[in-house]
């Protein structure tokens, strides 16, 4: 009783101590861990590629990245609320996260995708989603990708935190979307039912969002010019190759 | 149907054990807090203590009456928004504030209706003998409205520990947090979230027999 009093006390001042403001500090980097074959966790280890291209540019910036794995919904708060410098997690620029944000520039290009159950007949595209039950990842872009369509007001759009590839496979929603590399790459790699119905329906562009303050853009700039000489040496590339077979870093 | 993965079951359960400390030092730490918090929230209401029993009140109400999950976004994200200087509180802080406000909340109403229910004669009884207020608490209602008290303690802790589960949104990695980004990289998810689910069942049938021994030896007096 005693020692978990002390612990507690301990643990309290511990909390009240507030982090150092110094120059050379680490990068600060929010991911989901829940995003095959972006960011995931194998045997307690962060891996995926985002993990992949943002260790290659903290080697190129010379800092240490700092990763910290929240929900994906829990993800811009923390953006938010200063408690990390930028998201590595396939971030869309769109209108309205540009007015909240600054982006780096893109280096994911890639399109949504629709993916079904194996043997969906009904659902081949896009243009089917009309009267459907449709999965998307909660505070994703893909929700308002959707509800741009001109018949969005026939779509039952379900959001969810995690799990949506499970919850297609099983059939409790006619299909999810997602982008390309990653529904093929899910499909590829583990053992659900799906498949890719149709191509795909809309231009995405992924990058980091920063604060729109001076330390944010400062951080973006130092952002771009790693990414610059990771592009031109090749190393983003071989990167995206490693993981998807392809180059999703060019547009 | 897909076989079992019982391989990467039993590969999962040394990694998910280390989450499990974080897990039970939340839940600990939270009880302890909410626990103090919570008798004194008791006794102000017992006593009916002017200006601070409406500020219970109304503590006791907000907190119950609002899911945890709100509580604590409101602490890890909300504050910061208002007073940029509160970024300082971390995901770990922010969970065990949410939980001890919010188990306290519930807490402090079972500890009043423990300390309400120990007979009135009892009271009179001591006063009658010449003790104190502070005698009377502490040696007659307090020890009577423990035993009356534990079982429903218990039951919050018990929730509570299941309640660490929702830190990860606040990114703590926890027990359920590794556990949903393990099943993210293999995709078996019911293997993964099995051995999460036997995990906290076996912390809580630990808990549960401690309570019965705590149950036992606080029965003493009554047994015949």
């Amino acid at each position: 009783m005693k020692t978990l009093l002390i612990n507690t006390l301990l643990a309290i001042s511990l909390f009240a101590s507030a982090p150092l403001l110094a120059q050379d500090k680490p990068l600060r980097v929010g991911m989901s861990g829940q995003y095959f074959p972006f960011t995931f966790v194998e045997q307690d280890e962060l891996k995926g590629f985002e993990v992949d291209v943002m260790n290659a540019l903290g080697k190129e910036m010379g800092r240490d990245i700092q990763y910290e794995t929240a929900n994906f919904s829990g993800l811009f708060g923390m953006l938010q609320s200063g408690r990390i410098d930028t998201v590595a997690n396939q971030i869309t620029i769109t209108d309205e996260r540009k007015k909240a944000y600054i982006f780096s520039d893109p280096y994911v290009y890639d399109g949504a995708q629709v993916v079904t159950k194996e043997g969906n007949t009904e659902v081949r595209g896009v243009e089917d989603l009309k009267g459907k039950t449709v999965a998307v990842n909660l505070g994703s872009n893909f929700e308002a990708l959707l509800e741009e369509l001109p018949y969005a007001d026939q779509i039952t759009i379900k959001t969810y935190e995690s799990n949506l590839e499970r919850d297609t496979a099983l059939g409790r929603v006619d299909a999810f979307v997602m982008d390309r590399v990653s529904a093929s790459q899910i499909i590829k790699e583990k053992p659900l039912p799906l498949e890719l119905a149709g191509p795909t329906f809309s231009q995405i562009t992924n990058a980091y969002p920063f604060h729109d303050t001076e330390a944010g853009r400062a951080l973006r700039d130092e952002v771009n010019k790693a990414l610059e000489t990771l592009r031109d040496n090749g190393t983003l590339a071989s990167i995206s190759e490693k993981w998807f077979g392809t180059d999703i870093t060019q547009p | 149907m897909d076989v079992l993965n019982v391989e990467y079951m039993l590969g999962l359960v040394p990694v998910l054990l280390r989450y499990l400390p974080l897990t039970l030092q939340l839940a600990g730490i939270g009880m302890v807090l909410a626990l103090f918090l919570a008798c004194l929230f008791a006794v102000v209401r017992v006593l009916r203590i002017p200006v601070l029993n409406q500020l219970t009140i109304v503590f006791i109400s907000f907190f119950r009456g609002t899911p945890l999950l709100v509580q604590l976004f409101l602490f890890y994200y909300g504050l910061p928004q208002l007073f940029s200087a509160l970024t300082v509180i971390d995901g770990v802080t922010a969970t065990v504030m949410g939980l001890t406000m919010h188990f306290s909340a519930y807490m402090a109403e079972s500890i009043r209706a423990a300390i309400v229910g120990v007979d009135r004669s009892q009271t009179e009884a001591a006063l009658s003998i010449g003790m104190t207020n502070g005698q009377l608490m502490r040696r007659i209602v307090l020890p009577q409205a423990t035993r009356v008290a534990l079982p429903t303690l218990m039951n919050y802790f018990i929730d509570m520990i299941k309640a660490t589960s929702l830190a990860f949104t606040l990114g703590v990695t926890e027990l359920m947090g590794a556990t949903q980004k393990e099943a993210a990289g293999s995709f078996l998810y019911f293997e993964a979230f099995i051995v999460a689910a036997i995990m906290y069942w076996i912390v809580v049938e630990l808990l549960s027999k401690l309570q019965n021994y705590l149950e036992t030896r606080l029965n003493k007096a009554y047994n015949r």
